[in-house]
């Protein structure tokens, strides 16, 4: 359905983005986690074509949807594409609403754009959604303003809005990260049933590691604008070949009380602007050598997973 | 202690030093800033540079056009026009610069002590200060005329009362959106007094937008220092100033234009040139939000 | 035995009087709460936003006064104290702030921002200025090189470290952690939360611990205080315990282990957390609750202990 290989992407002089991977099927998620400034989002903007709006652009790879090259698409044809076959849910649900319109024709704008669909026809769909959505009394949330509902609520308005022109691919970045705990777990559980339901793909954006175990099928660790191992979640979180991937599954309690330990990661997590040579991740690796802080690690594949690594293999 | 201030003091010239480097960075900022720099000197150097005494009259040679050995003629008394042009900035300068140290001294004052106790405090402060706000700047002037007298007094007194209200409101508006720092909230659980928050938080935090805006008034200052001295409100004869040279000149605004033209264009330029640096100011000191925000 | 600190009927109330254009309203932030802290043990209070935990630990700290309740710390009655008093005890009882970013003055350097208890306290560190930057630093695992720099040129989880340094500069008995961690990266969280470890440890010192992450929570701390619209609604002695409270059971629902092994099945909870203004009537989860009675949406549960495992519930599980 969406597969990108070797994406790399420039801002002037500064490549934030290089040598990222991924494949994703119909029916499946795909989680792409990492820390701030990994690039995770970048990514997201990638696929959406919306890097030339901050002044970026891809330099290498390819981002291919539903056998149609996306990296040299024009940007009407992308316009046709984006809120169309490829939704996306941003982080903030507090600012991707307009507060000056009511929630229906927001709403409604995508079918009506995307569908062709007459407003009437626009608004009935747009009920029906947000009943799938579990909104109650939907024609009656359609009449009210953002600023009446809840920061879930309004997550679950993105969501519509992202569903609203029935897309084949939905782009989730941080969708739970503004919310609390328990209203997270009510999007989460929301977007694991739309997927099984419609058959959609989701490529999910988190910083959030136990988020991705709970319900990604895949999986791409990012560290430093590189896409360091990726593959299917029971591998990567089962038998986790990259040491920044332990190092950061070892930063999460488990649960387990009193026999637990966690360690960290000493150092700071690299911006932007101080990416390091060689392996991005070596000044923090407890197993780095001189080769490490030289030479870029290649992508190492073994079965359906990958790691870029010099000395990969499972803890010591 | 002391080292603790010493570190402050070095950290505060390195502080200024950067930013003031950075709004001299462009050529705009080059040209506004040195011209700034000459007019001040030619100011305090008054005495020195000008060719003749600014009050000493020559009526034969009276409404000279510019030329030699006057360059920019003589007024109706046969007074050197660039000698009162010269006179004319220390006045300008001196009497904005100290109108509006004075209201930076108390729109601080009263900005702060309103931002920082709130309640009835704050809205009697501000109630009073808005109201200075509402009168016209003119109107202030005739008041302390009325009361003492015309001259650079109550010029310099009408002044720092027209720009009150701005410096107070700017101050208190600092200070309100500083204290939901969370610096300050531990600062207060480290034990400290109202007054170290003050001294070492609060103020020092809010004085580069209330100095870039400060900066900003001298060259409104200078505008309406000129303005009452072209009605005669302001400094008096033979004072020169740059307003009262141009009122004097408008009775032979046809028959030697110059003594109103060389005050005028030097009051404008003066005006631009602080616009213009105290814009470049703002951007190196990354201040805008904060000064749009008062 | 005294303990470290003793919170009784806690209640804070926040009104904005009404005017024109607008109702007068009452938000209970935080409700009858009461706790105590021996010395040495770990609290957590965890809750959702909104749920008063962050004004339940400014008001221990009384830098927001209580409307009502009592707060004893080391057997002495803080309310009772002038603010002269207060102030000096400060000293012995810091906090560590949820935004690192701006915890620290931007124009302060990181020496000048650790050595400020002293210059506030009046009080003269043991040794020279500079070898007490250089042991303060060192002890919460900065490199002392750092003392010249400014906040903005070192990284979040570092001026967190010298968040954790100025409150530790003048030896305090008592931390409260409000969400140290909340706004860092989940490799530098795990830092920070070994170096607060490490810390207790070597200091002895006692933590009241505010977070919203129960996995955090229950890894960090000793004891468990879970809050609900300024309410607390289950006090567990010990953070293995299964909750009681149908709250505290959908929170541990919606907490995920790292591990796809571990999926749960997530139960849909209904409606949001209500505003805290104009509570309604009865127990405040009564509309979420899947237990809910008649009883519980009128009549307020009290919170009752069984073998030191406290629930407020009609219908504890």
């Amino acid at each position: 359905m969406l597969e990108v290989s070797n994406l790399e992407v420039a801002f002037g002089p500064v490549a934030p983005l290089s040598g990222v991977s991924f494949a994703l099927d119909k029916g499946e998620t795909l989680g792409i986690v990492g820390e701030s400034g990994s690039g995770k989002s970048l990514t997201a903007m990638s696929v959406m074509g919306l890097l030339p709006l901050s002044g970026g652009r891809i330099t290498a790879g390819s981002i291919v949807f539903d056998g149609q090259e996306l990296t040299t698409l024009s940007e009407p044809a992308y316009r046709r594409l984006r809120g169309g076959r490829i939704g996306l849910i941003t982080q903030n649900p507090m600012t991707s609403l307009d507060p000056l319109q009511k929630i229906g024709p927001q709403v409604d704008k995508v079918a009506v754009l995307h569908l062709g669909m007459t407003a009437r026809e626009a608004r009935a769909r747009t009920v029906e959604i947000l009943g799938t959505l579990r909104i109650p009394e939907p024609a009656l949330i359609c009449e009210r303003y953002p600023h009446q509902m809840s920061g879930g609520m309004k997550q679950r308005i993105v969501i519509a809005m992202a569903l609203a022109a029935d897309p084949d691919v939905l782009v989730a970045d941080e969708p739970t990260t503004a919310l609390d705990v328990t209203v997270q777990a009510q999007i989460i559980r929301l977007l694991d049933d739309l997927v099984k339901e419609r058959d959609l793909s989701l490529v999910l954006i988190t910083h959030d590691m136990s988020v991705v175990a709970q319900t990604c099928d895949k999986v791409v660790v990012m560290y430093a604008g590189r896409a360091i191992e990726h593959g299917p979640v029971g591998a990567i979180f089962g038998a986790p070949q990259h040491p920044y991937t332990q190092a950061l599954i070892g930063c999460i309690p488990k649960g387990l009380g009193q026999d637990e330990q966690l360690t960290g990661i000493p150092g700071t997590v690299p911006t932007v602007l101080n990416y390091p040579k060689g392996c991005p991740f070596h000044p923090r690796c407890p197993r780095a050598q001189g080769i490490c802080a030289t030479d870029r690690p290649a992508h190492v594949t073994q079965g359906d997973s990958a790691v870029a690594c010099h000395f990969p293999g499972e803890r010591a | 202690m002391t080292s603790m201030t010493g570190t402050a003091a070095r950290a505060m010239a390195g502080f200024g030093n950067t930013s003031l480097g950075r709004a001299f960075g462009s050529w705009l900022g080059k040209i506004a800033g040195g011209f700034l720099i000459l007019l001040v000197l030619v100011a305090i150097f008054a005495p020195w540079i000008t060719p003749f005494d600014y009050a000493a009259q020559d009526l034969m040679n009276g409404n000279a056009p510019p030329g030699w050995p006057h360059l920019l003629g003589t007024d109706q008394f046969g007074r050197d026009v660039l000698s009162r042009v010269i006179y004319g900035a220390r006045t300008s300068l001196s009497v904005s610069a100290t109108a509006i140290a004075i209201s930076i001294a108390v729109g601080m004052t009263l900005g702060a002590a309103a931002g920082y106790f709130g309640g009835l405090f704050e809205r009697a402060v501000m109630t009073v200060v808005d109201l200075t706000w509402s009168f016209p700047d003119i109107l202030i002037a005739l008041i302390f005329v009325a009361i003492i007298g015309p001259g650079l007094t109550s010029t310099t007194f009408a002044i720092a009362i027209a720009y009150l209200a701005q410096f107070t409101r700017l101050t208190r508006a600092q200070i309100v959106r500083l204290k939901r720092e969370t610096f300050i909230e531990a600062t207060i659980n480290l034990g400290a007094k109202p007054r170290h928050i003050l001294q070492y938080h609060l103020l020092p935090n809010a004085i580069a937008p209330v100095i870039v805006v400060g900066m900003l008034a001298i060259g409104d200052g200078i505008v309406l220092e000129a303005t009452l001295g072209f009605f005669g409100l302001g400094a008096q004869p033979p004072t020169p100033s740059w307003g009262a040279m141009m009122s004097s000149g408008t009775a032979q605004l046809f028959l030697s234009p110059w003594v109103i033209i060389f005050p005028g264009v030097v009051v404008a330029v003066t005006v631009i040139a602080v616009n213009l640096f105290g814009d470049e100011l703002i951007r190196a000191l990354d201040i805008r939000d904060r000064i749009r925000g008062a | 035995m005294t303990h470290q600190l003793e919170v009784r009927n806690l209640s804070k109330q926040f009104s904005s009087p009404g005017g024109p254009f607008r109702r007068a309203r009452v938000m209970h932030a935080v409700n009858d709460v009461s706790f105590d802290l021996p010395k040495g043990r770990v609290i957590g209070v965890v809750g959702e936003s909104g749920c008063g935990k962050s004004t339940l630990a400014r008001l221990i700290l009384r830098l927001i006064e209580p409307t009502t309740g009592t707060l004893h710390f080391e057997g002495q009655d803080l309310r009772a104290k002038s603010a002269a008093e207060m102030r000096r005890l400060r000293a012995d009882m810091q906090m560590v702030f949820q935004d690192p970013y701006s915890a620290i003055d931007p124009r302060y350097t990181v020496a000048r921002a650790v050595m400020e208890p002293f210059e506030v306290q009046g009080r003269k560190p043991q040794g020279s200025a500079a070898e007490e930057v250089d042991k303060l630093l060192s002890m919460v695992g900065l490199n002392p090189g750092l003392a010249g720099s400014y906040p903005h040129q070192i990284s979040g989880g570092q001026k967190q470290r010298v968040g954790i340094a100025r409150a530790l500069a003048l030896r305090p008995s008592l931390l409260v952690l409000d969400e140290p961690t909340a706004s860092l990266d989940v490799s530098v969280q795990a830092q920070i939360i070994s170096l607060l470890e490490q810390l207790r440890d070597d200091l002895g010192l006692t933590y009241l611990f505010i977070s919203h992450d129960l996995s955090l929570v229950r890894y960090f701390c000793d004891e468990i205080l879970v809050m609900y619209l300024g309410r607390v609604v289950e006090a567990l002695p010990d953070t293995g315990l299964a909750a009681r409270h149908p709250y505290t059971k959908t929170l541990m629902d919606s907490t995920f282990a790292p591990d796809p092994a571990q999926r749960r099945v997530i139960a849909p909870l209904e409606g949001e957390v209500p505003s805290p203004f104009n509570l309604p009537p009865g127990c405040a989860f009564a509309d979420r609750c899947p237990q809910a009675s008649d009883l519980c949406r009128t009549q307020t549960p009290e919170l009752a202990a069984r073998d030191g495992h406290a629930v407020a519930c009609h219908h504890p599980l």
